[in-house]
């Protein structure tokens, strides 16, 4: 009952963040298709999408014990984590099926057929939705991590996939610029809305945790306020990946929107990272934790002593 | 139908640890994995009224395992007599049924990559045998049989006596019972 690989690492954070990030970048492309009169998004961020996705199943396949038997994943319809990845496998397939659509290439032979585009759009929209949502909905559900216990942590984690996919879409929009261009221009004021809403819908969550249900749940929040936590989520988090960016991409300079866009990616990276190490914290049993630091991990110095 | 369920007599508890040592060696655990750990629980109060207790811990094989949910790949399983365990082929070391039990009952063992954890010594219990933590205590403080049979002694236990769950709001459904 130590703690060496008790909980989840690093690599699983990033893998939330690539995939709600790819999930939330087809939410818009499919909106704009749908309702954008008949205008898309840019060619790069329709690609990027379904990459990031890929990129996120690629670290969740590390963050894996035995990553070679990963297909396991998809054989229990019950679990969160398959429906995660079922959804995302179709997600990154449509995902990839819709963004070709723009390549000007005789090979996409479908790329003139505009009823599949509104198709696509309708099943991005969904699986992105989904994919974007389920990290929260897979935190949200345990019931002995009580930093993550509750349907809160499902909007902040959708939130935050909405931002950093409106922030890519936006870099995209930079370096290739979008059919649909109005909307590109929209980009900095929604994601400066949104990430107004996400500093509110923070500080709520902490507050609400740390005058929680119960002690673990305020310990749990009070890394976050004071702990050890605490810096991180302040500077990278809040001023560096949420207050920063939102004036920068309120100026009126496309170079400065960029670096706010960055930013954002920052944040929401930072942010996954730091939930995720919050699972570290669990409902403890009397005297477990007592316990837990009396074990021996495996690599003492005295067991690596050729005793012959 | 039979049910296994463990009451664990906290007031017979002495804290010897036997109960782990014995698992831990007939199930050739690594050096850092223990099944059912025995927590101590104070001193609390002013001298001479002090008091110390012992918390012996094991997988509560729940009624409602939140673990066998949150597996995706179907490898933990409940079997039909309440015993929750994992098959070791289809675990992909994933940790999303560690991070689901709010017990922390299961254990990843890092030289398979996969998770393992206590499976009421399900082998012995084919056998007509007890559970190596249950054989081993001397103190009786480890009761196991059949919930299910009025005539067990876990029925008479949970009966006769108050009892409690561990985290029972979580509506786990332990079916580990502790007399205090």
């Amino acid at each position: 009952m130590s703690n060496k690989h008790q909980n989840w690492g690093w690599m699983l954070a990033v893998d939330f963040f690539f995939a709600g990030m790819g999930g939330g970048m087809l939410v818009i492309a499919a909106m704009v298709e749908l309702f954008g009169g008949g205008t898309r998004m840019s060619l790069l961020g329709n690609l990027l999408g379904p990459v990031s996705m890929c990129i996120g199943c690629g670290f969740l396949m590390l963050e894996l014990g035995r990553p070679l038997r990963a297909w396991r994943v998809f054989m229990n319809p019950k679990a969160i984590l398959t429906v995660g990845a079922w959804m995302m496998s179709v997600a990154i397939i449509s995902g990839f099926i819709y963004a070709a659509m723009a390549i000007p290439l005789d090979l996409i032979f479908w790329r003139g057929w505009t009823a599949l585009g509104k198709c696509l759009a309708v099943v991005n929209l969904v699986t992105g939705l989904v994919v974007a949502t389920y990290p929260g909905v897979l935190l949200g559900r345990l019931k002995g991590r009580p930093f993550w216990g509750g349907p809160g942590i499902i909007a902040l984690y959708l939130l935050s996939s909405l931002i950093t996919a409106s922030a890519v879409h936006f870099l995209s929009g930079l370096l290739t610029p979008a059919p649909a261009m109005t909307i590109w221009h929209a980009l900095p004021g929604l994601i400066a809305v949104l990430l107004l809403f996400q500093l509110l819908l923070w500080t709520g969550y902490l507050w609400i945790k740390q005058s929680g249900a119960t002690a673990a749940e305020a310990t749990s929040a009070q890394r976050w306020t004071s702990g050890d936590l605490s810096s991180a989520f302040k500077i990278g988090f809040v001023a560096l990946g949420t207050v920063a960016p939102l004036v920068l991409v309120l100026l009126p300079f496309p170079a400065a929107q960029a670096v706010g866009a960055v930013l954002v990616l920052l944040g929401g990276v930072t942010m996954r990272l730091l939930t995720i190490r919050s699972g570290e914290d669990r409902t403890f049993l009397p005297g477990e934790q007592k316990y837990r630091l009396r074990l021996p991990t495996g690599d003492e110095e005295f067991l690596h002593k050729n005793w012959l | 139908m039979t049910r296994y369920a463990m009451v664990m007599d906290t007031r017979r508890c002495i804290g010897c640890g036997s109960c782990t040592v014995a698992c831990k060696i007939h199930n050739e655990l690594p050096i850092d994995i223990v099944y059912n750990p025995v927590t101590t629980i104070g001193p609390t109060g002013t001298f001479p009224d002090l008091t110390l207790s012992f918390l012996p811990l094991i997988c509560m094989h729940c009624d409602n395992p939140p673990c066998v949910d949150a597996c995706p790949t179907t490898a933990s399983v409940q079997r039909a007599d309440g015993i929750v365990h994992v098959v070791d082929s289809k675990c992909v070391g994933c940790l999303s049924c560690i991070m689901a039990c709010p017990y922390g009952a299961r254990q990843h063992n890092h030289e398979t990559g996969t998770v393992s954890k206590c499976d009421f010594c399900k082998d012995r219990l084919e056998q007509g045998k007890l559970p190596h933590c249950v054989a081993t205590c001397h103190q009786k403080a480890r009761i196991f049989g059949d919930l299910h049979d009025p005539d067990s002694e876990v029925s008479k236990l949970i009966n006769s006596n108050r009892t409690v769950q561990l985290l029972g709001e979580l509506n786990t459904d332990p079916r580990v019972f502790y007399i205090y």
